[in-house]
């Protein structure tokens, strides 16, 4: 079976490489569309199954994307998604070329293998070193933009919009920013995105490309599909032929034609919707890596009459920096002695090293390092350090590695003896790699560049003051018929205080401890009961469950006895709630009676009195006490206040209910009442 | 003769609140309450008409000094005093009532004097007003659970 894979192999090779990637990349295609790539006779390994997951992955991102193009009514919806689109086809490009790399290079292999007869070592010779990866950040992308100062005094017409973003490109991870609509008001297209590229070489190569579409044209469906196709292969041509150079390029095989390309990538069925050109691009390097801003240059592709034109001044400002995995992770830690050159050759300390960076950590215990204590001591190894693998000390039996640094003028040498000959052979084999890795990373290497990844942002938190009543009184289903009788006795209580005639729904009786037993409800005042109504009020039996709720508000009724409402010192205490007063009494004509009656001796206070709710007073006597009380409480009243009673006209004066007092003296009063604006008037109608 | 019976009857409620816990409403905010319908037939008395309450409040009036308020920044109409055996108090008005509207017109928003003159147009003999007040609100919730 093997021999006959491979055989199979070696005719393709044998053949044009050039068509045979062909053949294969569009088989590829079709067997990933089909699902059978696993059946395939090309053998799967690990890094294959890896990147056919990713672009599974990313092929049904692109459906998705496409149906949400079709699907969206709206212009930013639609950018977005064509946003998404791009991107998903760019990586799944890359994927593919990638595999196809893969799969070349194990032909290759293979095939080399099979012209030697011999097994030769795997992926490149043991001497040769690869560099260490790293994490690489792009970040504060800013593309400042160049308007003629003809736009800036444009008035008329439309703002001219486009919609762009940047795509972000190292060898096979491609990473979109977010979208940014720009217009004349924009002097800069500012990307607020860090993109952080996790496995980077030294020799990486970032690709940054800005992608515009113009925001005003009409993607509706009904456009002609002519055009929308013409324009989908136009403009995968440019765009897709050039990544496809790109990506082909590192490979083995020379770039394929466009038309391939197209072939390989178009959809089933046309997409319509926004299309995002490419408007500039610009590479960036190691070279460009530093720990703080620079500006690079673009290469502006388009120009003033394509639609997705936006005027660029040609370069790009941004933050490229990079943390080689050998700065940033340990690279060999184990244990060792130490000795310091020039000390007494016993003097020999235990210790456990840690190679990290530029810095070889020494501390007494393993555990020390793993609790983050401080090092014992710290060795460095930079560019400058010199180490060099010792002759057999006779005192000890295994190598010893000589460490030379520079620390001032003088030069301090440390010895390192390892526990056996493979320790020390693989300490000397990390050091190598270290001075190889920070020799290929260079200036990534003096200092640890910060990569700050922004925290997510989290959604505002609208709080909104909802949540009624209805949802915040519960009532468990586990309490009694107490608690709903407790919560209509409250209720009673208010309704009974409010009501001046103490009309109370029927099912207050039964709260009642008439001896007389359930009466049928009616207005007190017909009833001469009513006075002695009161000791017999729903109130008193029940006033038990609630001690505290009465004799707090019991102060607040004594207060009430002389209520002002207009006098500061009682304002709080002379309006009463009517709810709070534990005694009530039904107002009667009596009452009214002598109300008017002082009221006409121009106690102009006490009207306001007389619009307490009637628990201030208790029985018939009192609320004449009240009375002259409150007048006195009241002087220090404005006059407003009593003219502002003469709107108000009390009930009863003479037995008739529905007197007023002289419209003369009214209108005086509404005058000077109405002037005041501290007042609070009341009008009878 | 209706009785405070009548607030409990679902019927009779126009708007059940659902998140309104207080009567206070904040300016420009759609005020949700429950209300109760009160339809007073003005008595005759001489050459006057009347309803039989004295009501107070108005934007162009101090709300802080309205007893009747749960909010002390509402500038609406609140019913200050009924007379007793009056037409409002028969038709079951009860003191310190926010008046929501009457006949249609809104009084959530209106001076004291345009109120007043709402409530006594003399061509009128029925004034329909509806009413909120806090106790319906908590009667309609204890009915509803």
């Amino acid at each position: 079976m093997m021999q006959g894979v491979s055989h199979k192999l070696a005719m393709f090779c044998r053949t044009q490489t050039t068509r045979a990637t062909i053949a294969r990349g569009s088989s590829l295609e079709m067997e990933i569309r089909r699902g059978k790539f696993r059946r395939s006779v090309f053998l799967n390994t690990l890094q294959d199954s890896d990147i056919q997951k990713k672009i599974d992955h990313e092929i049904r991102m692109r459906d998705g994307a496409c149906k949400l193009l079709a699907a969206c009514s709206q212009r930013d919806q639609a950018l977005e998604a064509a946003k998404s689109l791009l991107t998903c086809n760019t990586r799944i490009m890359a994927y593919m070329s990638e595999l196809q790399r893969m799969k070349e290079a194990q032909v290759m292999q293979r095939v080399a293998r099979r012209s030697d007869g011999t097994r030769s070592s795997d992926a490149g010779p043991m001497d040769d070193r690869l560099p260490c990866k790293g994490k690489v950040a792009i970040s504060d992308l800013r593309i400042p933009l160049m308007w003629k100062d003809t736009e800036y005094f444009k008035n008329k017409g439309e703002l001219h919009r486009c919609a762009v973003f940047c795509l972000l490109q190292v060898g096979g991870e491609i990473h979109d920013t977010d979208m940014v609509m720009v217009d004349r008001t924009l002097t800069d297209i500012c990307f607020d995105n860090t993109i952080v590229f996790s496995e980077a070489s030294p020799g990486f190569e970032l690709r940054v490309e800005l992608y515009s579409c113009c925001s005003e044209e009409d993607y509706s469906a009904g456009s002609a599909p002519r055009k929308l196709a013409s324009k989908l292969s136009s403009s995968l041509g440019r765009s897709a032929g050039k990544k496809l150079r790109v990506a082909m390029d590192p490979g083995a095989c020379s770039p394929t034609s466009n038309g391939g390309a197209v072939t390989l990538l178009l959809p089933g069925h046309a997409v319509a919707g926004p299309k995002y050109h490419l408007l500039a691009h610009t590479s960036l390097s190691l070279s460009h890596v530093q720990d703080s801003f620079r500006t690079h240059d673009l290469s502006i592709s388009g120009n003033e009459d394509c639609s997705y034109w936006v005027p660029l001044y040609g370069s790009v400002c941004c933050r490229l920096a990079a943390q080689p995995h050998c700065m940033t992770q340990q690279m060999m830690s184990g244990c060792l002695k130490v000795k310091q050159l020039g000390g007494d050759p016993q003097s020999w300390t235990n210790v456990y090293g840690v190679l990290k960076g530029t810095n070889l950590f020494c501390y007494h215990r393993q555990e020390d390092m793993e609790a983050n204590v401080e090092p014992a001591f710290t060795i460095a190894i930079n560019k400058e350090t010199r180490i060099r693998a010792s002759e057999k000390d006779p005192h000890s039996k295994a190598q010893s590695i000589c460490i030379s640094n520079q620390y001032g003028g003088e030069e301090v040498t440390h010895t390192l003896s390892a526990d056996s000959h493979e320790e020390t052979h693989r300490w000397m084999e990390a050091f190598w790699q270290q001075f190889y890795d920070m020799s290929q990373w260079k200036q990534c290497c003096d200092d640890l560049m910060k990569i700050e990844l922004p925290s997510p942002r989290k959604p505002a938190l609208v709080t909104s003051k909802q949540g009624s009543l209805y949802h915040e009184i519960v009532i468990d289903t586990s309490d009694d018929i107490s608690t709903v009788t407790d919560i209509l006795t409250r209720r009673m209580q208010e309704l009974e205080l409010r009501s001046q005639l103490g009309t109370s729904p029927p099912w207050m009786s039964l709260f009642e401890e008439s001896p007389g037993g359930p009466r049928t409800p009616r207005l007190a005042r017909h009833s001469p009961r009513s006075p002695h109504r009161l000791p017999h009020s729903p109130l008193s039996p029940l006033r038990c469950p609630w001690p505290g709720l009465l004799s707090s508000d019991a102060s607040l009724t004594s207060d009430s006895d002389s209520p002002c409402s207009t006098s500061p010192c009682s304002r709080h205490r002379g309006w009463a709630e009517p709810l709070s007063s534990p005694r009530f009494r039904p107002r009667t004509l009596s009452l009214d009676a002598k109300l008017s009656t002082l009221r006409g001796r121009g106690y102009g206070g006490v009207l306001q009195c007389s619009c307490q709710p009637p628990s201030s007073s208790s029985l018939g006597p009192i609320p004449a006490q009240c009375v002259p009380q409150a007048t006195l409480s009241c002087s220090s009243s404005t006059s407003s206040n009593s003219s502002s009673e003469g709107s108000h006209s009390p009930s009863s004066l003479d037995g008739t209910p529905f007197s007023r007092p002289s419209s003369a003296r009214r209108s005086l009063r509404n005058v000077r009442a109405k002037l005041d604006p501290r007042n609070w008037l009341q009008s009878q109608v | 003769m209706k009785g405070p019976l009548s607030y409990l009857q679902p019927g009779r409620n126009t708007k059940v609140s659902d998140q309104s816990e207080t009567m206070s409403f904040i300016p420009g905010q759609p005020v949700t309450a429950v209300v109760q319908r009160i339809e007073i037939r003005k008595l005759r008395q001489g050459e006057h008409l009347i309803l039989g309450f004295s009501i107070g409040g108005g934007i162009d009036q101090d709300p802080g000094q309205n007893p009747f308020s749960e909010d002390k920044s509402d500038k609406g109409i609140y019913v200050t005093r009924v007379t007793p055996e009056g037409p409002a108090e028969v038709a079951g008005l009860m003191m310190g009532d926010k008046v929501m509207q009457v006949n249609g017109w809104d009084m959530t928003m209106v001076t004291h004097d345009q109120a007043r003159k709402r409530l006594t147009k003399k061509n009128e003999d029925v004034v329909r007003l509806l009413v909120t007040r806090k106790s319906l609100e908590q009667a309609v919730k204890h009915s509803m659970m």
